[in-house]
């Protein structure tokens, strides 16, 4: 066993299981408020790194300009589907508000592919790159880096949740939504909150895998994953889903290397069967939370 | 409805308007059409029809426009300067299909059932593989965008040809450069896992042994957006000289290449046929300097084209770059052109069948200049490819190896 190259494999899994546990926290953020599981986050994601790729190379705009336009970008469009889409749907039946998102989905591919088009493109790179070397393991750069990022992202959220008033009301209706509103708190603020943060953190994703993965019409797949990993995580654990996303992201690194590329998503939804029949509430959720 | 309400609404609906209406100005929308008639009317009698199921929107619309566009300038030309073939002037009608197999079925239908179609030009792999037995029944030749090994079985896909060497004979051109200029050097081969990806990978694995090559790693990476970062590190235990891809358009190729440079890697990366246009490499950025691969047509720009009868008229057409999918376009009417005189000259009415049989029986067929040697088909495809190399400096493809015809070095 070669334990520096298996070193430098999980180094590069816990990489990438960061960005699953950055698009995670998104969809847990509005589950955790709305009562709603976003089958278009892959597709937020994907709109967020296209509405960089239009800033940097479309308009030529700095960087730094770009990626916090990006992220207004991505925020706003969780406002308008929360306020045009969503709202109008809830106390509707769940099934019913999960297939708007599912539509919403195509609506979003289809929009990209009438701005941009569906042709193949590079991401302007933003990300140093220079080696990084943790002892003699290799870290490519953009891996590090993304994990560096969505790291920080979500310990601030964590740290928001727990002490700014807009996470309080957050997670207080999350609990009893009858009481937030008892208590005075503006329930639906909260509603158009969540979803506001969660496009903007799919559109920071969104440029970290683009950055890493390239970006096309088709990277909403990538939310496919990420859906394993939230209910694996529970939807309702801003934990569980850092914990699942840097589990899944090592274990598919491992299989990947060890067993072949073609098993490193078969592996993923071998894990998805496992705990939906041993801990259908996932490994930090509530164990009360309605099944579709 | 409160009139704050009524106003963040407004506000979000403007906000978003705007939005989009400004990225929609930042882009360069591509002329997108669903449908393309061109050439003689459909009342014209004797107009040979090419028939298309074009994939001008969805994933491969990159190459599909390109394909219309191509097919589109070779009739005109045909027509106008050429005078068709014995008289009789070809008129082609070609509709999007999304790049969905199920559309372009539906396409195939709707064009056939209106039209009295002579040739058909097909976007994919599984539209060849679906549309074989009606292609039969119908007694149509075709070709199209796929290269797939599968379609080079004459028995299995007698209407059917490649416009060029199939994935399998792509690797292998590739692989016979290496055993030339690199004798016994180390190759990993890398491949998405799709049907396009796989396609040639055990045949060239054994090809690579036969022609004394070290074939090192083959590295699978999952489909869609995923992370390299493991593969490249199991490539970089692999230490290749020559790392072949195949089975993608443009990621991860790039990102491969990055991270091989970022860990002191000396290999040398190459790609197949989709990945080898200017506009891909162009893509690339820096990682696209130096990449090689197999190409079996000219550029645009190769030294040698202005002096060619479709480069010629080509160049007069259009004065910027055009893509290797658009010379595609051309080949597939170039080829029709020579199989469609070989078959009324034999006497024959233009089936199916006679054409097949008319294009068995063509060799050294003159391409236009499109393929620079004169090339004669193997079964239902051609074996000749060049090797290019991307030169960043003069931001173009430039050889590095003569035409390689496998037949020859088989």
């Amino acid at each position: 066993m070669d334990w520096l190259f298996f070193f430098e494999v999980s180094l590069a899994g816990l990489g990438f299981g960061a960005l699953y546990a950055l698009t995670g926290v998104a969809f847990v953020v509005i589950y955790k408020a709305t009562r709603v599981i976003n089958l278009a986050m892959g597709e937020m994601l994907m709109f967020g790194a296209y509405l960089f790729f239009g800033f940097a190379a479309g308009f030529m705009l700095p960087v730094w300009l770009a990626i916090v336009l990006a992220l207004a970008g991505g925020a706003l469009l969780g406002l308008t589907l929360e306020r045009l889409v969503i709202r109008p749907l809830l106390g509707e039946n769940p099934i019913s508000v999960f297939m708007v998102t599912i539509g919403l989905a195509s609506v979003l591919v289809g929009l990209v592919e009438i701005i941009w088009t569906a042709a193949p493109r590079s991401l302007p790179g933003f990300l140093p790159d220079d080696p990084i070397f943790i002892g003699d393991a290799f870290v490519a750069p953009k891996t590090f880096w993304s994990f560096i990022i969505a790291g920080v992202v979500i310990a601030v959220f964590l740290v928001l949740f727990r002490f700014w008033r807009g996470g309080v009301a957050l997670r207080a209706t999350a609990s009893d939504q009858g009481a937030a509103y008892a208590m005075g708190i503006n329930v639906p603020a909260v509603y158009s909150l969540s979803w506001g943060l969660a496009g903007m953190l799919a559109a920071g994703a969104g440029l970290l895998l683009g950055s890493i993965a390239g970006i096309s019409s088709e990277m909403g797949f990538f939310g496919l994953t990420v859906l394993v990993v939230v209910i694996v995580g529970g939807l309702d654990s801003v934990l569980g889903a850092l914990v699942a996303g840097l589990l899944i992201g090592w274990i598919e690194s491992l299989a990947g290397v060890y067993l072949g590329g073609e098993y490193e998503h078969l592996v993923t939804f071998i894990i998805l069967m496992v705990v939906l029949l041993l801990r259908p509430w996932g490994l930090f959720g509530t164990r009360e939370i309605e099944r579709l | 409805m409160s009139m704050r309400k009524r106003t963040s609404e407004l506000f979000l609906g403007t906000a978003s308007a705007a939005l989009l209406a400004l990225m929609t100005a930042s882009t360069v929308l591509a002329d997108q059409p669903d449908e393309a008639e061109v050439g003689v009317d459909a009342d014209e009698e004797d107009a040979i029809v090419i028939g298309g199921s074009i994939p001008m929107t969805g994933v491969f619309a990159f190459a599909g426009l390109q394909f219309n566009d191509g097919i589109r300038d070779f009739v005109r030309w045909a027509n106008e300067e050429k005078g068709g073939v014995n008289g009789r002037k070809f008129r082609y009608v070609g509709q999007d299909t999304g790049y969905d197999a199920d559309q372009s079925v539906g396409v195939f239908r709707r064009i056939t059932s209106r039209e009295d179609v002579d040739f058909y030009f097909g976007d994919s792999t599984a539209f060849s593989q679906s549309i074989n037995s009606a292609l039969n029944r119908r007694d149509i030749l075709m070709t199209g965008a796929s290269f797939a090994s599968e379609l080079n079985n004459p028995e299995q896909y007698p209407l059917q040809f490649l416009l060029g060497p199939d994935y399998t004979e792509q690797v292998g051109i590739l692989l016979n450069y290496i055993a030339e200029e690199d004798p016994g050097a180390r190759v990993a081969l890398v491949h998405s896992d799709t049907e396009f990806g796989r396609d040639p990978i055990r045949a060239s694995e054994e090809m690579a042994e036969e022609l004394g090559l070290e074939h090192v790693e083959t590295i699978v990476t999952p489909a869609g957006a995923s992370d390299i970062s493991s593969a490249a590190l199991e490539l970089r235990r692999a230490r290749p000289d020559y790392t072949i891809f195949h089975g993608y358009i443009l990621s991860p190729i790039p990102d491969f290449i990055q991270r091989a440079r970022q860990m002191g890697m000396d290999t040398r990366f190459m790609g197949t046929i989709y990945t080898m246009d200017q506009g891909i490499i162009d893509e690339m950025g820096d990682a696209g300097d130096g990449f090689m691969g197999v190409m079996p047509y000219r550029y645009y720009y190769d030294e040698e084209a202005p002096d060619t009868e479709v480069f010629g008229a080509i160049h007069e057409m259009h004065d910027e770059y055009r893509a290797t999918t658009y010379t595609q376009g051309w080949l597939a009417g170039m080829l029709l052109m020579q199989i469609a005189q070989a078959t009324l000259d034999a006497g024959d009415e233009l089936t199916g069948t006679n054409m097949r049989k008319a294009l068995d029986s063509l060799e050294d067929i003159d391409t236009g200049g499109i393929i620079g040697v004169p090339v004669t088909f193997r079964g239902n495809s051609i074996p000749v490819g060049r090797i290019y190399r991307a030169d960043a400096e003069e931001g173009r493809m430039v050889p590095v190896s003569d035409w390689i015809d496998l037949d020859e070095t088989d």
